[in-house]
């Protein structure tokens, strides 16, 4: 009958905290789906690996502490840096040590 | 006068180790003998004195485990700069590659001893029929927005379970759900960073074409998702 109060309720239905939940629970949380779409909007069909990358992160960090528009320059180095949290964070890093010599 | 050259000596060590170019670097580590040994030590040096601007916010300098990262660190980088010295082109300062290797490193053994008790989440594929949406508590978005972004999510799961091999649903789920690092959820599958990161670029492109194929656009999807903070 109160068809608002019936998806209420269904919207406010509480996941219990076990880790046993699988992949499909999950992309029901919208802050998920939220993150998948994000990924997803920025992925392209050529990306360079995380080696590439490693290869090109001392020149890439010199060229930006520089101030030269590696945006233009290394595209493809700025795109894996949004989406993988393993070299962004190695690439701050690098930032950090380099623009306070020791 | 022992004393006084010393200090000479401490002082030459600063002067060639700020002054030391790429070549003399390169030309150093090859040589045999104190050449080289002087070069290591001041390597060695200088990762040390980097390593607390590496790991700024991450590990306090002055703790008791930084002081055993940072020892390590700075043995691991110094057998990583010796073997792969010949892959150094020079497109960068020397040091600054080594600070590369450095932080690699060290974020490297941070993210082991962070999430080596950390288990992969277990994957139960759960049946569609008990699969519920939920919104956050603290969210009230109107019913339609709420029936949308139900529609959406519904479709992302079936294009999920439809669409992904096993491997690439447990890593989408532990990069992109438990917030893993890459190199950790490789090492637990068995893997290497590289591989992972390919593996969840196929992934991420699956995704993209089948859901194109039926006609969502994640960029367009997501405004249905941004209306939600109004
Ligand atoms: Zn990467």
């Amino acid at each position: 009958m109160n068809l608002f109060r019936k998806i209420k309720q269904l919207f406010s239905w509480q996941q219990p905290p076990t880790r046993s939940a699988g992949m499909a629970m999950q992309a029901a949380n919208p802050k998920m789906a939220q993150k998948i779409l994000g990924m997803l909007e920025k992925t392209q069909e050529e990306e360079l690996t995380c080696d590439e990358v490693f290869a090109l992160l001392d020149q890439f960090a010199e060229m930006t502490a520089r101030g030269e528009n590696v945006s233009e320059l290394m595209p493809l180095v700025e795109l894996h840096l949004e989406i993988c949290g393993d070299c962004r964070e190695e690439y701050e890093s690098l930032m950090n040590v380099i623009q306070h010599p020791a | 006068m022992a004393g006084f050259q010393k200090q000479c000596s401490v002082k030459d060590n600063l002067l060639s180790m700020n002054q030391r170019t790429n070549e003399q670097w390169l030309a150093d580590l090859r040589a045999k003998g104190d050449m080289r040994d002087a070069a290591l030590s001041d390597l060695r040096a200088l990762i040390l004195r980097s390593l607390p601007y590496a790991l700024s916010g991450k590990l306090n300098p002055n703790s008791p485990e930084f002081e055993s990262l940072a020892e390590e660190v700075a043995q691991e980088t110094l057998l990583k700069v010796l073997e792969h010295l010949d892959t150094f082109e020079g497109r960068s300062l020397f040091t600054t590659w080594v600070h590369k290797i450095a932080v690699r490193q060290a974020l490297g053994e941070l993210r082991r001893r962070r999430w080596r008790d950390v288990p992969l989440p277990e994957m139960e594929m759960n049946d569609d029929s008990d699969i519920m949406p939920r919104e956050l508590a603290d969210e009230q978005p109107s019913p339609e927005i709420m029936a949308e972004r139900n529609d959406v999510m519904m479709r992302i799961q079936r294009i999920i379970s439809e669409e992904l091999t096993e491997k690439q649903r447990l890593a989408l789920m532990s990069v992109v759900m438990q917030e893993m690092p890459l190199e950790e959820v490789a090492q637990k599958m068995g893997t290497n960073r590289n591989a992972m990161y390919k593996l969840m670029h196929d992934t991420r492109l699956r995704l993209k074409r089948r859901m194109e194929a039926e006609g969502m656009f994640p960029d367009e999807i997501l405004a249905v998702f941004a209306k939600s903070v109004g």
